[in-house]
């Protein structure tokens, strides 16, 4: 066989592959516009009568709406608050020398090896004796540092060209000022990128939520589609609405910003 | 004469470490607004969870110290090895699943052609969506009695099993959902070593006339074996700490058979009241997760071949 | 029929709403007329519940709406959630502090979670409205920690239609498990998708068929199980053996929440083991349908149900907490609800108000909820580890169902766990 023929035919198992990928997110979405599908048949993947009833469904018998903005409201404070916090802390590592400088840079790197799974019980007490349990705060608190933030933005700046700080600092500019007007700037890419992660890891947080946001009204999307599943156990077509209207903001960000994430994903391994 | 020329050199090294200390406090105020949140909700509670996993508490009444009762009960309990024992049925599922298709994937998609980034975009996919919503998917197509598996299966004849309905199928059922939603995390790995590999030696062996398979065998995989063991190490760490995709699918069931560590860790807490014992399981659980990254520092250093 | 007693409803409240508004109160008891008479300060406290899940929500609602019209000053924010989760929510709540002011709590969790203090205690309640047996369950070295909204009884429903196309007897109180067997036979139709007979395989099934075949759950003395018997096994095979016989399985759908009332409702299902909460979910089905007391093996015993309500010892407005859950219990209105939708029976010592409730017709032998009672069987409670223990029954006993062990290996590894339970 020749090489083209074989360079052919690895495309096409690839592009069926790639099909195979795709198939569950079109068959949610025409199960979500089957209105009834349930118990009884397997819907076909293209609806004969389409309808948005199920999505009607969603957003009148269960407070969705709110769920999103709860979403979209803690994913943006907990994204601009670990770039700020992983910012400044990637600027100390990478342009001072100060004394347990490796120490502290280590201890930040083995913080990483404790994941929110070990901590669920002491974090739980915790939040209780701050009183905020069921608060916006009790979610953002734990999450407000990222040692993995700080190691890829701390590798981003030190690429960066200290005559650029040198040259600034000769001319009147304090740390803060460095900090802002050329690190920062130089640092970019690396900044969309963790940015994109801390907005994803945010927006499909499941385990500490649903631990300590209790009344409905506070709830995220993942812990509203779980719920969901109690409430409409065999209306499939409600929970297929559910589970779309939370894939579509991700599908969106990774639409545009598709080289960042994968860039970021091959440098740290981090998902 | 020889006290001015003292503190002619002594001045300017008096200013140096006043500078020197004012950088240090000025990197410290820098790494303040991270340090402060780690040390505060993650130093302390991991301390906060050794000294809970000594004792006995409902979450409701006071603790009363048990020393170290919860570990011995951990040993000899049987659901807790079961815990163990499905959760790396669910590593041992997931890893070669991951890794061969990976594999696959980034050897294919790892040549030029036309198409080539829109590809990796489709099979990254999932990797973005939240769990939640991949598990209630895959509950949808893995129904036992509508669901499109099963009746996919039906066309050529056989007889699918009851998935997530039937306990011996649970895990294979998680198994396959996590599959299909990590394949492009280690695709995405894998490319990122195959860019990072030197192409004169392919391009020698080319010219030597070696096969495909000899080059994959000979050259390629053995260049890639740092990229295939991070893959080994970031799926077993991360498969110790499954937990959403098992809480969407199965609530850890049928009859425990899917109930993994950290589905226990929850269900001691929060449904039978065993904080105690749920900090000492989460302890065991540190502590594995510790030794498979002390694993892999040594076996960076021992077993990878940078050639 | 349904939608006409619910708007009958409707304007009944609609009319309280009216006259609270010009009088002082409806029915004038003191607390009320305090309440109405100072200018108080408006309070909303939180309600979470399971009880109204799965079709008696606007019930609940209408009891709501009627509670606020008489205390204007205070408003209720309702939680509704399914059984299935209900319970490891509590926990969580009661742990975080954060649990509703006013939440549903059932028999068999009552001594799990007083000893820790979660419940404030009811003082100011005049407990003579309640029945004096089941008050008595939520009260401890005197002081009543809850109150009770309502019990039921699981009885055996089943389709008319469907019985007198086999050409079968409908059931009656004298049926045994012979009896129910023989017609689920003849009843099922698997290619029509009819299944003869649904009962849930579960800890609440097994203690009763337990009782109904002469055997015990624990020893006399409570300290080990006692169900690992020739009595203990009829029980087991009973529930088990229709699995995929006369009822559909695991796989089929069954366990899985709602399933059953889906099949019922589709008039696929000649009988089903459920509760008394289900008649208004089942009214409207277009087929004729009864009830008839549970069959028994050597006797009879049916399970009742009892739930409650309590106020969080955390609640910053435990008297208007109190006045809610003193309504939600003993109230004429939710008398009232409850016997004109059927939903559940209210547990007051005025028995005579009960009268009407047979009269409600849908299901017409409304006495085989009463007769039922004339056997029950008792959940057994070991406290702490309840949840566990339930966990384990329902488990080893749906492993049985599926043909995976035997029922022998599933009572012995039940008694097995469950003993280092209670050891």
């Amino acid at each position: 066989m020749s090489r083209r023929w074989t360079g052919t035919l690895v495309n096409a198992l690839l592009v069926a592959g790639a099909l195979t990928m795709v198939f569950p997110f079109l068959w949610t979405l025409s199960t979500s516009l089957t209105s009834g599908a349930g118990l009884s048949a397997t819907p076909s993947l293209i609806p004969a009568e389409p309808s948005l009833e199920a999505y009607r469904t969603l957003f009148t018998s269960t407070p969705f709406a709110r769920v999103i903005l709860n979403s979209v409201g803690l994913a943006v404070a907990v994204t601009v608050i670990q770039v700020t916090t992983s910012a400044t802390a990637a600027y100390a590592f990478a342009r001072f020398e100060f004394p347990g400088r490796r120490v502290i840079f280590a201890l930040y790197l083995a913080t990483m090896m404790i994941p929110m799974q070990v901590l669920l019980v002491p974090l739980f007490e915790q939040m209780r004796d701050y009183g905020l349990i069921d608060s916006y705060l009790g979610v953002i608190l734990p999450t407000m540092a990222s040692a993995f933030g700080v190691f890829l933005l701390r590798q981003a700046m030190v690429t960066v060209p200290r005559e650029l700080d040198e040259a600034a600092t000769i001319d009147g500019a304090g740390h803060v000022r460095v900090f802002a007007r050329i690190i920062l700037p130089n640092v970019r890419p690396a900044l969309a990128t963790f940015s994109i992660f801390a907005f994803m890891s945010s927006w499909n947080a499941f385990l500490w939520p649903l631990v300590i946001l209790r009344s409905e009204e506070m709830k995220t999307l993942p812990l509203a589609l779980a719920s969901l599943q109690g409430q409409f156990t065999t209306e499939w077509d409600v929970m297929m609405a559910g589970s779309i209207v939370s894939i579509l903001p991700m599908l969106a960000i990774y639409i545009f910003a598709q080289k960042y994430i994968i860039q970021g994903v091959a440098g740290s391994g981090i998902k | 004469m020889t006290a001015t020329a003292a503190r002619t050199r002594l001045l300017p090294t008096a200013t140096a470490r006043g500078r020197q200390r004012r950088a240090t406090a000025t990197a410290y105020l820098f790494l303040a607004p991270s340090a402060i949140p780690l040390l505060l909700f993650v130093v302390y509670p991991m301390f906060r969870a050794a000294w809970t996993s000594l004792h006995e508490w409902n979450l409701l009444s006071e603790k009363s110290w048990v020393g170290l009762d919860n570990y011995a009960d951990l040993v000899s309990d049987p659901e807790t090895a079961a815990a163990f024992l499905h959760t790396l049925y669910y590593v041992l599922g997931v890893l070669p699943l991951t890794l061969v298709g990976g594999l696959a994937l980034a050897l294919g998609l790892h040549r030029a052609f036309r198409g080539r980034n829109l590809l990796r975009g489709v099979y990254f996919l999932p990797v973005v969506t939240s769990w939640i919503a991949v598990a209630i998917v895959w509950r949808w197509l893995l129904n036992p009695s509508v669901g499109i598996v099963n009746e996919a299966l039906s066309w050529i004849g056989i007889d699918g099993p009851g998935w997530w309905t039937d306990p011996a199928w649970s895990m294979p059922s998680i198994i396959l959902a996590s599959a299909w939603k990590d394949l492009g995390y280690v695709m995405v790995l894998l490319l990122a070593g195959l860019q990072a590999l030197p192409t004169d030696v392919q391009e020698a062996a080319m010219i030597d006339g070696a096969g495909w398979w000899r080059r994959l065998r000979s050259i390629t995989l053995p260049l890639l074996t740092p990229a295939l063991f991070f893959v080994v190490v970031i799926t077993l760490i991360n498969g110790f700490q499954v937990f959403d995709q098992v809480y969407a699918m199965t609530g850890g069931g049928p009859n425990g058979s899917s109930e993994v560590v950290v589905m226990r860790i929850y269900d001691m807490t929060f449904r039978y009241g065993e904080a105690g014992l749920a900090s000492a399981l989460s302890m065991v659980l540190f502590l594995v997760i510790l030794l498979i990254t002390l694993g892999q520092m040594r076996g960076e250093r021992k077993w990878v071949n940078y050639v | 029929m349904r939608k006409r007693i619910l708007s009958g409803i409707g304007s009944v409240a609609a009319l309280s709403l009216a006259l609270a508004a010009c009088s002082s109160s409806t029915d004038g008891t003191e607390v009320s007329e305090s309440a109405t008479s100072d200018a108080m300060e408006p309070v909303t406290i939180t309600y979470s519940n399971f009880i109204s899940n799965g079709g008696n929500e606007e019930n609940l609602q209408t009891i709501v709406d009627a509670f606020e019209a008489e205390y204007p000053y205070i408003t209720v924010d309702v939680t509704t959630l399914p059984y299935a989760d209900y319970f490891t929510v509590l926990q969580t709540d009661l742990a975080a502090g954060t649990t509703a002011d006013v939440f549903d709590i059932e028999y068999a969790t009552y001594p799990a979670y007083q000893p820790s203090g979660v419940f404030a205690p009811l003082d100011g309640v005049d407990t003579s409205a309640y029945r004096g047996d089941v008050a008595a369950a939520y009260a401890t070295d005197g002081v009543q920690y809850a109150l009770p909204t309502s019990f039921s009884t699981v009885v055996l429903f089943y389709n008319k239609d469907l019985f007198d196309a086999a050409g079968l007897d409908y059931p009656t109180s004298d049926w045994t498990w012979d009896d129910e067997r023989a017609a689920a036979e003849a009843l099922t139709d698997a290619d029509a998708g009819v299944w003869g007979d649904y009962q849930p395989i579960s800890y609440y099934e097994y203690y009763k068929a337990l009782v109904q075949a002469g055997g015990q759950f624990l020893t006399d003395d409570g300290s080990a199980v006692a169900f690992n018997s020739p009595e203990g096994l009829a029980a087991a095979e009973w529930l088990v053996e229709k699995s995929g016989t006369v009822m559909p399985t695991a796989e089929q759908g069954a366990g899985t929440a709602d399933f059953d009332t889906s099949l019922w409702a589709d008039g696929k299902l000649g009988m089903w083991h459920t509760g008394i909460w289900m008649f208004g979910a089942a009214d409207g089905s277009d087929f004729a349908w009864d009830i008839a007391v549970e069959p028994g093996d050597v006797q009879n015993a049916s399970a009742v149900f009892s739930n409650a309500v309590a106020v969080s010892a955390t609640s910053e407005h435990q008297d208007a907490a109190a006045l809610f859950a003193e309504f939600l219990s003993a109230s004429d209105t939710m008398v009232d609800v409850r016997l004109e939708t059927g939903w559940e029976l209210p547990a007051i010592s005025d028995t005579a108000t009960l009268s009407t409730y047979l009269d409600q017709g849908d299901p017409d032998n409304r006495q085989a909820v009463f007769d039922s009672l004339d056997g029950i069987a008792l959940p057994p409670i070991i406290g702490d580890n309840q949840a566990q223990m339930q966990d384990i029954i329902g488990n080893e006993l749906t492993e049985a169902a599926a043909g995976r062990i035997t029922a022998e290996e599933a009572l012995a590894n039940a008694e097995s766990k469950i003993n280092d339970l209670l050891g």
